[in-house]
């Protein structure tokens, strides 16, 4: 028995017959020395009474201390079962991840700290039933922090400060990539999430809304900040291609968000006008085909064509917006009806993963997706175009994450060819970011050929690549966030590659 | 290994607790809490743990000299070559980079600038060793003989990496004489669990705000500029005395008993008090050992002050805004000083709490910004001269989006639980039901704090970067 046990018995046992005292003959001795010899313990006994109070109180702080002791022992006890023993969670569905692994031990991993560190990420990340306990802060403890600004249906949440004129661009890219199977096919399935890259410091003190997200009316909303002069880059850099490419023709389509068509008029001023800086655009290109998105999705914004919980559109939204595209380019466009509608319901999407918001959380929807009736040959390379792997056109979405969106696409790490029943000679290459991919399907009944190519991982030279599928036909579809931030310097950097 | 993980708090800890309470004897004990200490230290820093190694043994050496020369010409010598041992650890470590910069820029030369990796908690250590050195020197206390238990004196995992800076004087006896009664361990369980919630619970919430509005100062609104400033205030007292308290909890448990090191600092009524309200273990090392460095002459009241202001900014950080910031609190407390005790005393009271509460905040924006730049856009926004305007819509929307953490931070700097404790101790009853109340409120505090862990992403303790 250790020396501190010893002490912690010895208070114990002192006070054992204290508790004795106090439970068999609490009255006792008071009356039967009081019986005895009065005057001669006149003294003692107050004194005698007094320890013996004393002792009482002590031996009750002491039984507290100790429940209390026994209590946070067994919280203790009761997470080292459930953080070590519990089965470990491998994937996190609602933030579309994989979850840490734990860390091989290499000479190297240990010196660096990552071996360490691997451990206590590992056993932090993977805790037994993660998205019940996340679901549950969402639900019971974060709303705790404040109220919702405004009444019902209205009330409002931020995060962020909402209004952030700043020099850096946003960027809507890659952030976490998980690996999941489709059939034959492996696959890369990317979350696309709005991210700030380092400021461009020739730009000071210029508006970018980034990472700012309001949720209004059940629905999240990235706040739109403004180009401030770099729409204008964006056109500078599409019409170099144009003037590569000479007689092909060159389309931009820049996407406006949902902060265009669903911030209520209250929180108006939390966003800029993405109307605004595409006609910008529009007035800056040069032999470019303008194609206006902006005005087909504003007359169709009371249809869900923007997703509620997710950053990107819905594939609704695509199909007007390619129908758009395909009227500007002159090749034939099929119906909706020539689709199959899928309906996926309890959609939770990017925007949750973000504000871990329980109103997005508690309020899911429908993901409606479209499959073109017509077979299509679909084969995805890497971002040198090389190793051909035959892919189907939507991946099956029963063995991926609650992120039903890219289960339309599949990801943005890869180049990716549709060979069509449509014999009409024009082949198409999209320069895209996640938003461009919703596109894909909508135009299979369109071009012969289709090349699929984002922006921020493609390994070639653009132009040699557009010449050599033999392109007739090359569209620049990514929504304003890209246009207008960081991104866009990748669209002039595979000028060069 | 940062107190706030499920790993620490569910791994670690109780692993540690069950061989120190396997062990017998206060041997055995202490070997069990060098062993924890070093693992806990090397699990964020496999390699500096060397580093601190040969601290150790460099102080350790300079403690038995001294000792056994003790006023003779071998005490002075180890004295001082400890010493700028110590310091030149921690100035090639963490300022070394900052100085060439600094070179650089002055003599537009080109020296290439060294970009070491900052040991976690060299700052702590190397104070904690340099007050054993001077202490000894003073004669004030004996020198450590034991290797063993000098060693358990500077890696103590409980206040390693984040303080409170714990003067040898404060543990001697308790190295190889301490006893832990019930009352000691629930009530350090409880301190830990107190000090758990306010890093995650309040602080990490703070800090969303903060950056927010701090972040993006160039946006902010003036109401945004005082709104994130307070908010971050509030954060970095959160945070640390959080820390601090899960340190304190954590030695008292092993039957350490360590001074506090924060006494409600924003109920203070001037910056001087403040400061003795405010990581208190490192006002009173500057205090203690370097305001009467004897070399300022006449002057040395108030170059003494000065040193010990520059000292204390210079040691949050490598940067002009640390200096300026412990500059700034130089300048005010000095004009205490001119103003003296009793005329400050005259001051309505609530006068003197706008003033400290400005200055306390004002301070903090300097704290926040190593971007001078930006400390500037701060300050214009802040006083109006911002582009835009007095207040918008976010932040009405994010005041009432986070009205009750803001209302229960401002509530807990108060001092609550020290007060009702001071009250319930003068009868049973009261000490009673409190204890009990304390006792399930602490369960329930670590529980909320441990599922809220699940959802967090890491935030290391701010005070693990000084």
């Amino acid at each position: 028995m250790n020396k501190d046990n010893k002490n912690v018995l010895t208070v114990k046992d002192k006070n054992r017959p204290a508790d004795e005292n106090k439970n068999a003959a609490r009255p006792g001795p008071a009356i039967s020395i009081e019986a005895s010899d009065r005057d001669k313990t006149a003294i003692d006994i107050p004194i005698k009474a007094k320890k013996l109070r004393r002792q009482r109180r002590k031996t009750a702080l002491n039984s507290i201390a100790l429940a209390n002791i026994l209590l946070m022992g067994a919280v203790f006890a009761g997470g080292f079962v459930y953080v070590t023993l519990l089965p470990h969670e491998t994937r996190a569905d609602d933030e579309n991840r994989m979850l840490a692994t734990f860390p091989k031990f290499t000479p190297k991993n240990y010196i660096s700290g990552e071996f360490t560190g691997g451990i206590a990420d590992y056993f932090d990340d993977t805790v037994h039933d993660r998205a019940h306990i996340k679901q549950f802060i969402a639900d019971n403890i974060s709303p705790l922090k404040g109220r919702k600004y405004g009444d019902g249906e209205d009330g409002a949440e931020l995060y962020g400060n909402g209004f952030v004129p700043k020099s850096t661009a946003a960027v809507t890219t890659a952030a976490k990539t998980t690996k999941t199977a489709d059939s034959a096919v492996t696959t890369t399935e990317t979350a696309a999430v709005p991210e700030t890259t380092a400021p461009p410091e020739e730009v000071p003190e210029q508006g970018e809304l980034t990472n700012n997200i309001l949720i209004v009316n059940k629905r999240g909303i990235t706040l739109y900040g403004g180009a401030w002069g770099t729409e204008k880059e964006y056109a500078s850099f599409v019409n170099q291609y144009k003037e590569a490419l000479g007689s092909k023709n060159v389309y931009s389509m820049v996407l406006p968000t949902s902060s265009s068509f669903y911030l209520p008029e209250n929180y108006a001023n939390l966003a800029y006008s993405e109307k605004a800086d595409f006609d910008s655009i529009e007035e800056s290109l040069s032999g470019v085909i303008p194609v206006d998105a902006y005005n087909i999705l504003n007359a169709h914004k009371d249809e869900p064509i923007y997703s509620r919980t997710d950053h990107h559109w819905q594939p609704l939204g695509a199909y007007y917006a390619a129908e758009e595209f395909a009227l500007m380019a002159g090749v034939p466009f099929a119906d909706i009806s020539e689709y199959e509608k899928v309906t996926l319901p309890g959609y939770v999407g990017t925007l949750y993963m973000y504000t871990q918001s329980a109103t997005l959380l508690n309020n899911p929807e429908d993901f409606v997706y479209y499959k073109p009736k017509t077979p299509v040959t679909v084969t995805q390379y890497n971002t040198r175009f090389e190793n051909p792997v035959a892919a189907n056109l939507l991946l099956d979405p029963s063995s991926m994450p609650n992120s039903g969106y890219y289960m339309v696409f599949g990801s943005d790490e890869r180049i990716v060819h549709v060979n069509t029943e449509c014999k009409n000679g024009r082949n198409l290459v999209i320069f895209k970011d996640s938003y461009g991919n919703a596109l894909l399907p909508m135009l299979t009944s369109s071009f012969e050929n289709i090349y699929l190519c984002d922006i921020r991982y493609f390994d070639l030279n653009a132009i040699d690549f557009i010449d050599s599928v033999e392109a007739t036909d090359v569209l620049f579809a990514m929504c304003s966030f890209s246009a207008v931030g960081g991104n866009r310097s990748c669209i002039r950097n595979n000028l060069t590659k | 290994m940062v107190f706030s993980r499920l790993f620490f708090i569910y791994i670690f800890l109780p692993l540690c607790l069950l061989c120190y309470a396997a062990a017998r004897g206060i041997k055995q004990k202490n070997t069990v809490l060098i062993i924890f200490s070093l693992l806990f230290y090397a699990w964020g820093e496999p390699v500096y743990i060397f580093l601190m190694l040969v601290t150790a043994a460099v102080n350790y050496t300079a403690g038995l000299i001294i000792g056994k020369y003790q006023g003779k010409k071998g005490d002075t010598a180890a004295t001082v070559t400890a010493v700028v041992y110590d310091l030149l650890m921690l100035g090639v470590f963490k300022y070394s980079g900052f100085i060439t910069e600094n070179i650089n820029a002055l003599f537009s030369c080109s020296i290439p600038v060294p970009h070491l990796k900052l040991p976690i908690g060299i700052s702590f250590y190397t104070f904690q060793t340099i007050s054993y050195i001077i202490d000894c020197h003073w004669e004030k206390v004996k020198p450590q003989k034991s290797f063993k238990n000098y060693m358990l004196f500077l890696t103590l995992f409980p206040q390693l990496v984040a303080g409170p800076i714990v003067r040898y004087s404060t543990i001697e006896k308790e190295i190889n004489e301490r006893s832990v009664e019930l009352r000691d361990i629930s009530c350090g369980l409880n301190r830990i669990a107190l000090g758990l919630a306010k890093k995650v619970l309040i602080a990490d919430s703070l800090s969303t705000i903060a950056d927010s509005f701090l972040g993006n100062i160039g946006g902010s609104t003036m109401l945004g500029a005082w709104y994130g400033v307070i908010a971050y205030s509030m954060q970095v007292y959160f945070d640390f005395s959080g820390y601090s308290d899960i340190a304190i909890g954590l030695g008292r448990v092993f039957g350490f008993h360590f001074d506090e090191n924060f006494d409600h600092p924003f109920i203070c009524k001037d910056i001087t008090e403040f400061w003795q309200r405010w990581h208190i273990s490192l006002s009173t090392f500057f205090r203690d050992y370097v305001l009467y460095i004897p070399i300022f002459g006449k002057r040395r009241k108030y170059g003494g002050l000065f040193l010990v202001w520059l000292c204390t900014g210079i040691w949050h950080g490598a940067s002009w805004n640390f200096i300026l910031w412990g500059l700034y609190y130089g300048i005010f407390v000095f004009i205490e000083m001119k103003i003296g005790k009793k005329n400050m005393k005259k001051i309505p009271v609530v006068i003197r709490h706008i003033y400290s509460k400005l200055v306390i905040f004002i301070g903090f924006g300097i704290f926040y910004f190593e971007d001078i730049g930006k400390l500037g856009t701060f300050f214009r926004t802040a006083f109006g001269f911002g582009s835009n305007g007095f207040i918008a819509v976010q932040d009405k929307i994010s005041l009432i989006n986070n009205m009750y953490l803001l209302i229960l931070a401002v509530i807990c700097t108060f001092p609550l639980i020290s007060t009702i404790k001071k009250v319930s101790d003068k009868r049973f009853m009261s000490k009673a039901v409190i204890s009990s109340a304390a006792a399930v409120a602490a369960v329930m505090i670590l529980v909320v704090t441990s599922i809220m862990l699940v959802d967090s992403t890491t935030r290391p303790f701010l005070y693990y970067r000084f």
